[in-house]
């Protein structure tokens, strides 16, 4: 006798409300009223980290000083997606990481104005070293969707 | 007063596959481990701990799902605890048992656990999740797209090409035609690599790993309870952990120690347990290994921070057939993650396949005459890595 | 089996009730670190590895040791996760320390608050099989336990009522700016016996004897005996009047500190109250007190501050309830206790304690931990 198999959908869905904290919300206020980028100084290494953070992982010592960084930056990483996932936006889009000028460490974002056809000519053209600008969106949030990477 | 060692004298593993309707989660664990107990010819009694291996609570769908596992593992008003550490979680739950018994607490341990990754539907929706919620949840990150960056930043700094990162889907793949556990078993070529359709540049679908589902398990035991009772066993020599930044972009810049192209912390990893095993020499010294890398690009910076080659050299030897069976030394002569992928167990057999390795016992994809082996496993944003040395 | 190293607890923080949204999660945990390191006067460069404990759901993170690792102090350092219990985190932090091969671990646990409902996040505990339809979080958990003792033991709801007012009376001695806030009634556990979830973080740090002679660290809680481990799965499957595997975890853990009478070998205990019913249950696992002298025992004052075994002197849960890490609040406590560092609430001439710390669907996990003054196994 075959068993009949059954299955059972379940869906998780939960809302979460997350503190910021002092940090990161002074950097997405200035993202959000000013359309400026800031990073935050480690006292003990001088290095400039952005995103900002109240202390440094490296060190464990607290961060010193606002430091306002790009909006010029270079590419340091990226990818092109190709493949739709749940949950995520429709491909193929491409993001990664640019160092702005400033900083010491590098900060996500999309990269949007490159054709993205071709694999192999996108990476061409996105390629680690590309100097990007920061564009920032007219409506703004205070959000890192606020601003994306254009090369230039 | 020379430091009594941890033995490993039991695994057991499932024949990993995509879906497995036939059993549910808890199932999938108790499967592994009545392999893992009839190896060590030991009965759940004599089982004094048990370490749970189980990655995020998302991928199976249940909050603490290691509850449901309890009878599972036989663990009912017996020491339990479960440890989590992202895909290098089997290999930090191995670490586990290994200190219940190395502290002198247990002289009998068994740690186990499964997968049924392809049941949740999108394990890179998930996997979005393991991003903090201030700064980069809102990006598409998941661990394709966030590996496919190593790889770009990999190409720039050594020359890596596709066509590189297909050979080891090449070599995995003809490993794992040979293990009767692994997932995908079928043989490709380099040009069906290339042509499989992308997924994030340069990472391709045959650049990737499956989603697997199964179980595995693993018994320790103490060199003194071993002795007593007349058991088979291979050792547990050198052990660590180490984590780098969580900070992606921190990995990404014009200077970085740790840089994202390279595997950092788990080579520090690596030189620990090395340490701790008394090798000096790795390139001559270890003769097998099985090192955690779901993606084919992966798996050349794994090779590098164990230390059995050069930065960047990793491309050239393998399309050399240098870390192919029948080579100098086979690096993942089970198929590797790369042809399965259970993630909460898929870091504890890479230690099991070493474990066989070492024994004699791998069969059909047996390195000739290996004695001394490594394992790995990495965790979160390629982050949290742990390793492990065995020996005969 | 004796243990080859003797861990001992040197540094301590239990971050109090944090008021306001200012810190971030990563932010607590960091300035709970900082404050656990300045205890035992250390430098995070004096720890050899880590272990941390949190839930993923409850922290909206889906590995949550990833973020976590760069606060705790984990970058370039052995770091470990058990999300199973904030306990079992000081399990493997002394198993690991016991080995020898580590001079000292930091123990790390947190609880935050910013997910929309902690009683939603519980419920998918449960299986999709046969339980996820049901309303069960944990208090509808430990509901099911106190009914079921209420049918075994008559008059069980006074004396558990007694409990809940030795708790508070305790809370307000130990920490009077706190204002926890009455918990939700779920028959037949009434509003006044729980506390609302708060957030909050707890860290401790374990040294091996070596280490503590080397820097002439005094105020130590040196661990005699640990015992841990798990009730069934299901529910359905436990005796819910009875704590078996708390019976098993305080075996472990006598026998390791050679106590033949726990009635009469500890100072002061901390006991996880996730419900006074729970306390009581675990009174009677853990040797102390028999269910035929509850009532006597409690209405006697026995476990009252003043009285011959101070039972949770902190307030316990009930004053404050950081969920996920209430357990090893609870290890924490007794180990400030036998330190001679738990302030307002220390009591006097503490040579023994006992912690026991408890988590899940109505005790699930059990654990039961033995510190003492003096070095050396025995009690």
């Amino acid at each position: 006798m075959t068993t009949e198999l059954l299955r059972r959908k379940e869906n998780w869905s939960i809302t979460y409300n997350h503190a910021l904290g002092e940090t990161a919300s002074w950097f997405y206020v200035q993202i959000r009223d000013n359309a400026k980028i800031y990073g935050r100084r480690c006292a003990e290494t001088g290095k400039v980290l952005v995103p900002p953070r109240a202390f440094s992982d490296t060190t464990l010592k607290p961060t010193t000083d606002w430091v306002e960084v790009g909006p010029g930056g270079t590419i340091t990483g990226f990818t092109v997606v190709y493949e739709p996932f749940n949950g995520l936006p429709d491909p193929p889009y491409a993001f990664g990481y640019v160092q702005l000028d400033g900083a010491d460490t590098s900060i996500g974002g999309y990269f949007k104005g490159v054709d993205l056809t071709d694999a192999k000519d996108a990476a061409k053209e996105l390629r680690i070293g590309r100097r990007v600008m920061t564009r920032f969106a007219d409506k703004r949030i205070g959000d890192v969707l606020d601003f994306h990477f254009e090369p230039v | 007063m020379k430091q009594e060692r941890v033995g490993i004298i039991g695994i057991g593993q499932s024949a990993f596959t995509a879906q497995r309707d036939d059993a549910s989660y808890p199932d999938l664990v108790r499967e592994a481990v009545v392999l893992a107990m009839a190896d060590a010819k030991l009965d759940l009694e004599q089982v004094e701990g048990i370490v749970y291996s189980l990655s995020p609570d998302a991928m199976v769908g249940i909050g603490n799902a290691e509850r449901l596992g309890v009878d599972a593992v036989g663990a009912r008003n017996k020491r339990f605890l479960r440890i989590n550490t992202g895909g290098a979680t089997g290999i930090s739950s191995v670490i586990s048992a290994y200190y219940h018994v190395a502290s002198g607490a247990c002289d009998v341990v068994l740690t186990a656990g499964a997968d049924k990754v392809g049941e949740c539907g999108d394990s890179q929706t998930v996997l979005n999740k393991i991003w903090d919620p201030t700064y980069e949840r809102q990006l598409p990150l998941g661990t394709i797209n966030m590996l496919a960056m190593s790889a770009v930043r990999y190409m720039e700094k050594y020359g890596m090409t596709e066509e590189d990162m297909a050979y080891v889907t090449v070599k995995n793949r003809r490993h794992a035609s040979l293990n009767p556990n692994a997932h995908l078993r079928k043989l490709v070529s380099v040009e069906d690599v290339l042509s499989s359709r992308c997924i994030s540049w340069p990472v391709k679908l045959m650049d990737c790993c499956p989603q697997s589902s199964g179980g595995a398990a693993m018994v320790l035991a103490s060199e003194r309870y071993i002795r007593e009772n007349h058991l088979d066993a291979v050792w547990i020599t050198g052990l660590a952990h180490c984590a780098e930044t969580y900070w992606l972009g921190d990995r990404m810049a014009s200077s970085v120690e740790a840089d994202h192209a390279d595997a950092f912390a788990l080579g520090r990893a690596f030189d620990r347990a090395y340490r701790m095993a008394g090798i000096d020499d790795p390139k001559t010294q270890i003769d097998v290994a099985e090192l955690y890398a779901p993606f084919s690009n992966t798996e050349f910076h794994s090779i590098e921070a164990a230390r059995l080659c050069g930065l960047g050299e990793a491309p050239k030897l393998v399309r050399q057939g240098y870390f192919e069976l029948g080579g100098k030394v086979p690096v993942n002569p089970s198929g590797g993650t790369l042809c399965t992928n259970a993630i909460a167990v898929t870091a504890m057999v890479r230690a099991a396949e070493v474990a066989l390795q070492v024994w004699g016992r791998a069969g059909g994809h047996q390195a000739a005459g290996a004695k001394r082996g490594v394992a790995s496993g990495n965790g979160g944003d390629h982050q949290i890595f742990g390793t492990m040395v065995i020996e005969a | 089996m004796a243990y080859k190293q003797q861990p001992g607890v040197i540094g301590c923080a239990i971050r109090p009730l944090i008021s306001g949204q200012d810190r971030s999660l990563e932010e607590i945990m960091y300035d709970t670190v900082q404050l656990a390191l300045a205890d035992a006067n250390l430098t995070i460069e004096d720890i050899d590895g880590i272990v941390v404990a949190s839930n993923d759901q409850f922290d909206g993170r889906a590995i949550s040791v990833m973020m976590a690792s760069g606060p705790v102090g984990g970058v370039d350092r052995d770091i470990l996760s058990t999300p199973s219990a904030s306990e079992h985190a000081f399990v493997m932090g002394a198993l690991r320390v016991a080995s020898g091969q580590y001079r000292t671990q930091l123990i790390v646990s947190w609880s935050p608050t910013e997910v929309s409902s902690l009683s939603e996040v519980q419920r998918l505990g449960n299986d999709p099989y046969f339980h996820r339809r049901l309303p069960l979080d944990e208090l509808s958990a430990h509901a099911l336990q106190a009914a079921a003792l209420e049918a075994d033991v008559p008059g069980l709801h006074e004396i558990a009522e007694q409990i809940a007012a030795k708790n508070r009376h305790h809370g307000e001695y130990a920490a009077p700016k706190t204002r926890p806030q009455a918990g939700t009634e779920r028959w037949p556990i009434t509003s006044s016996m729980t506390s609302q979830p708060v957030t909050g973080a707890v860290a401790l740090i374990l040294a091996t004897p070596e280490f503590i002679a080397e820097r002439g660290i005094v105020d130590v809680a040196w661990l005699k005996g640990m015992g841990w481990a798990t009730e069934a799965g299901f529910i359905g499957d436990r005796e819910l009047t009875r704590a078996s595997a708390l019976e098993a975890a305080s075996q472990q853990a006598y026998a390791e500190a050679k106590i033949d009478d726990p009635a009469n070998a500890f100072d002061v205990v901390e006991i996880t109250d996730a419900t006074p019913y729970t306390e009581l249950l675990a009174y009677e696992a853990l040797g102390l007190c028999q269910r035929d002298q509850w009532g006597a025992q409690v209405g006697a004052g026995k476990f009252q501050r003043d009285g011959a075994l101070p039972v949770n002197p902190s307030g316990g849960v009930l004053t404050h309830n950081p969920v996920f890490c209430t357990g090893l609040v609870r290890i924490t406590e007794v180990a400030n206790q036998v330190r001679g560092r738990a302030g307002d609430h220390q009591i006097d001439n503490v040579r023994c304690g006992l912690a026991h710390a408890a988590s899940g669907f109505a005790m699930q996990y059990q654990s039961a931990v033995v510190f003492g003054r003096e070095q050396g196994m025995s009690a």
